[in-house]
């Protein structure tokens, strides 16, 4: 019958043809908008099941298009897009390796382990690559700009939000090059194109980086208390915001800062760890009961009671809790160096050390000999801080130090000093302090 | 992009392309020979002489006028065919990629940018349009029989085929040329206003290497790189790499250019980058003059100039001297320059291209054009294909053939290359295919067996027509010269153009045999 028709009717038929047929199209798929309950059957189906690209993040049209564009082929363009990255690695085009890195992104937007590879990627191999510590922290930043990206696209992975955190707060904070870091961090090194201080996609503020990092672990919590993280045990993955603080607090103890700043700080850890981690709720299963670190005898008995449990039971869950993420210890640790008297030992140790610098080895002795004798009374007062790396490396730097101005002084240091004991008991750690002692100020005659 | 390519010799390259086009026009001869006697007896060698006394003359006696003629109407065709609707694409990308271009980049990361995507879009827009259009014009005036309104006038077969490579070549230059001004205009007003459009003319020189005892040597140290591009000095030892630059004149002032790569195995001073000294040398007077030291810019540009004057501190006699660059140290029209890397167990890593005389700037016009040209060259060299392969296939398979030339051309060359040599472990298609069934890794031995033997030859024959597909198809990526203008140089002649005009006329001549013969000896009649 159509070929009885003429061109024209033929093609007036095609016309009614497709419109008629764009009615259930548009039925079916119109796409939703921001008000609940919006577009077509599949856009509402979408909603329902929480599958719409809307909802998993920020969306990215021209993502969703390149999608559309290679019709089925986006595995083999990803693979050929991987093998050029790796080539340009190999061959160090890194702002080609950076492009692509996009590219590859705009076809896996939602592979979270693509963004953490390829976050990791720049931020840690890529930088390392550098010579300059200013292109070194440009690709750091890279790294970390890229994560925020995945981040903001993939709202229901706390995992890239907690690696976001990480890469500001312990890639800057902890490299070998982390006392520059954390300047540029405040300070960009390209003035030119940050007039005003920081970068301000990384840190719009000009915060600390730690401070920083902790707003993103905080993130990555708020993500978690909707979708669960896949990276590591729950406990461990909520500290972090209270780490992170903690983190901070050391870091200017470390930059030789011991003023009212660092000491609020570790109050604020103090309150961080113990009355915010510590009083987070988290689920035993099979029994199921629930459970917080900072708990007692009382709070533990009503947590029996509650759930109908055995008391050993919750009692063991809390214990393997707190060893996992080393509650007792780093409570103890804020508790302590919140202390004003604590905060003064680690100044008059520091300051100790500044004076030996200047060649004023009359008033480091003094100093360091009092900072000692308080040292011990910390360690007495806090024997926990006793098992801390860092507390252990100051206390016996200190005495290095100390001994060194008897040697340079060709004087016999006394048989008794302060931290003797400590000396003695942590004999197995000497050797590798005095080797960066004795590669800061010298081999001992 | 590594901008190390060798020159472009004329002279050998004739040789060689006399060679191989004059060993296939005997094969093939010979063959049609054979096979015209087998099949026709004795007449048949003679109607083979018959038909390549036509073509002769059929050459020689070429006319312009029609071949101009024949030109226009394929421009009237192309136009037709709304093959300049492309400029309306061609400007809707130019109005908007200002949105899509970061704007927040570095000044010459923009710059790199907005040349890169330009000269791109020109490329990318125009090869699919000369491509369509050279394979389907022949087979469609076949199919609606409009040929038979040409061939039945007194024109040649060779004049139809130069005819149409002529206009569409006409066409791909008019798209090409309006296209590179607009760009050219675009480029200009998305560059930021403290980016310099630049266009270096760099002089390479050789490169040598001494070891750590002093000792020449052809290479440096390799510090686990996996691309063996640039080779490592180790620095407060007697290893250094000496360059040789070439001097033709005389000038007040000399500017080097160089980008190293440092390589630290400890810290070192953080903060502080790797120190590197130029000391020029002139080995006839057994001369070295140390220069000033410096901190090496990594993965950027360390710019010296070096004064026509040079005054440095003589170690031996402890006082400052003072030479003629040109009179004193340049020896045999040649100027040395050892680069040493000075902190103690680093590393300081260089190519040949790692360090040039950077000769007064052309302007970026000149540069950019020249790229253009480029990307019109490749154009001809598609039209070429494009209208000799649709001389004996229909449209579609035309097209499939020269895209395939395309994109093996400027992608796929060095992965052929490696299976022909066997770099690349696996095997041929049979052998691939054996091993992934049975997961077998490609370092495993193959039983051997007559099935396998079998499955090699068969892989053999395989890798023989790769051979031929590697040999037949040229490197298309000489054509792409947009990483020159867009890192800020301009377009060498002898390393890139010359070898771009040498190779659209090389596979021109040939193409228009094929092209002619396959017209004439082809039915017209569409079936």
């Amino acid at each position: 019958m159509i070929e009885q028709l003429t061109a024209q009717q033929r093609k007036v038929a095609y016309l009614v043809g497709i419109v008629v047929l764009m009615v259930p199209i548009i039925l079916l798929g119109m796409p939703a908008t921001d008000e609940a309950n919006s577009g077509g059957q599949l856009a509402r189906l979408r909603q329902t099941h929480d599958l719409g690209e809307s909802t998993l993040g920020k969306v990215d049209p021209t993502s969703a298009t390149m999608n559309l564009v290679l019709l089925g082929m986006r595995g083999i363009a990803v693979n050929l897009l991987r093998m050029e990255l790796d080539t340009q690695k190999d061959r160090k085009q890194w702002a080609q390796m950076r492009a692509t890195t996009e590219s590859v992104i705009l076809l896996q937007p939602h592979y979270i382990q693509v963004w953490r590879y390829l976050g990791w990627n720049l931020a840690y191999n890529v930088s390392a690559e550098w010579d300059a510590v200013e292109d070194r922290y440009f690709w750091v930043k890279e790294g970390a700009k890229f994560l925020m990206q995945g981040a903001e696209r993939n709202r229901k992975h706390p995992e890239v939000y907690w690696e976001t955190g990480r890469t500001l707060g312990q890639k800057i904070g902890r490299a070998d090059e982390w006392k520059h870091f954390r300047k540029f961090f405040k300070i960009d090194p390209d003035k030119e194109r940050y007039p005003n201080g920081p970068d301000s996609e990384v840190n719009p503020e000009g915060r600390d980086n730690y401070l920083v990092a902790k707003k993103w672990y905080q993130d990555a919590n708020d993500a978690e208390e909707r979708h669960e993280q896949h990276i590591m045990m729950r406990a461990l993955f909520r500290s972090y915001p209270a780490r992170s603080q903690l983190d901070y607090a050391e870091a200017l103890q470390k930059e030789g800062l011991f003023d009212e700043t660092t000491r609020t700080a570790w109050d604020q850890a103090y309150r961080d760890w113990v009355e915010g981690f510590g009083k987070m709720i988290f689920q035993e299963d099979n029994p199921t009961f629930e459970i917080f670190l900072e708990a007692y005898d009382k709070d533990i008995d009503q947590i029996a009671e509650t759930f109908k449990v055995d008391r050993a039971q919750v009692d063991r869950a809390i214990d393997m809790h707190q060893k996992v993420s080393n509650y007792k210890f780093w409570r103890t640790k804020a508790h302590a160096e919140k202390q004003s008297n604590t905060l003064g030992v680690h100044r008059e140790l520091y300051e100790a050390e500044q004076l030996f610098k200047k060649g004023d080895l009359e008033s480091s002795q003094e100093a360091l000999e009092s900072g000692l004798k308080k040292y011990e009374l910390m360690l007495e007062n806090y024997p926990d801080l006793g098992m801390d790396d860092n507390t252990l490396e100051e206390g016996l730097w200190a005495v290095m130090l100390w001994q060194k101005i008897y040697q340079l002084k060709n004087q016999i240091q006394p048989e008794e000093f302060p931290l003797k004991e400590l000396w003695e008991r942590e004999a197995g750690r000497i050797p590798n302090i005095q080797q960066d002692f004795n590669r800061r100020y010298g081999p001992s005659s | 992009m590594t901008f190390d390519r060798a020159p472009f010799l004329f002279g050998p390259a004739l040789l060689h392309w006399m060679f191989v086009f004059g060993s296939f026009a005997g094969i093939i001869f010979s063959v049609t020979v054979l096979i015209a006697l087998g099949v026709y007896g004795a007449s048949g060698p003679t109607a083979v002489m018959g038909r390549v006394w036509q073509g002769l003359h059929d050459f020689l006696g070429i006319s312009p006028r029609r071949i101009w003629a024949l030109a226009l109407l394929t421009i009237k065709e192309a136009v037709r065919r709304k093959a300049l609707f492309v400029f309306v694409v061609f400007a809707a990308l130019v109005m908007f990629a200002g949105w899509f271009l970061e704007s927040d980049l570095r000044a010459d990361l923009q710059v790199k940018n907005a040349v890169s995507f330009a000269l791109t879009t020109i490329s990318w827009l125009t090869l699919p349009v000369v491509l369509l259009l050279s394979c389907w014009g022949l087979p469609e005036d076949i199919r609606l029989r409009s040929i038979h309104t040409i061939v039945t006038k007194p024109v040649r077969r060779n004049e139809i085929v130069m005819g149409r490579i002529l206009g569409f070549s006409v066409v791909a230059s008019l798209i090409v040329s309006l296209m590179g001004v607009v760009g050219y205009v675009w480029i200009r007003r998305q560059v930021p206003n403290n980016a310099e459009l630049i266009c270096r003319v760099p002089v390479y020189g050789e490169l040598g290497f001494l070891d750590r005892e002093g000792n020449p040597t052809d290479k440096g140290v390799n510090t686990g790189d996996i691309w063996e591009f640039r080779s490592y000095i180790e620095g407060g030892t007697k290893s250094s790499a000496i360059y040789k630059f070439p001097i033709d004149q005389v000038a007040n002032k000399i500017r080097f250019e160089s980008r190293f790569e440092a390589f630290r195995t400890h810290k070192g001073r953080i903060g502080q980058s790797l120190l590197v000294r130029y000391v020029l040398l002139n080995p006839t007077k057994s001369l070295r003059v140390p220069l000033e030291s410096f901190e090496v810019v990594e993965f950027g540009l360390n710019e010296k100039d070096l004064d026509r004057q040079v005054t440095y501190f003589d170690e031996e006699k402890k006082t400052n001297r003072t030479l003629d660059l040109f009179d004193d140290i340049v020896d045999q029209n040649k100027l040395t320059i050892e680069v040493q890397c000075l902190d103690s167990g680093q590393y300081l890593g260089m190519a040949r291209p790692d360090m040039f005389i950077r000769m007064p700037d052309r302007p970026f016009v000149a540069g950019y054009f020249k790229a253009v040209v480029g990307v019109l060259l490749l154009s001809i060299f598609l039209i070429t294909i494009g209208v000799t392969s649709s001389t004996f296939v229909k449209g579609p398979v035309s097209i499939l053939l020269t895209f395939t030339v395309l994109i093996v051309g400027q992608g796929f060359r060095e992965f052929m290359l490696k299976l022909i040599t066997g770099e690349q472990k696996g095997g041929g298609p049979i052998e691939s295919w054996y091993r992934l069934i049975t997961h077998m890794n490609d370092t495993l031995a193959l039983p051997d067996n007559f099935g396998v033997k079998l499955m090699q030859f068969i892989d053999n024959l395989f890798m023989g027509g790769l051979w031929l597909m590697q040999h037949l198809i040229p490197d298309l990526s000489y054509f792409v010269m947009s990483p020159y203008v867009a890192n800020g140089f301009d377009v060498p002649w002898s390393t890139a153009l010359a070898q771009c005009f040498a190779m659209t006329a090389g596979y021109l001549v040939p193409c228009l045999l094929v092209g002619y013969y396959s017209l004439t000896l082809r039915e017209l009649e569409a079936k």
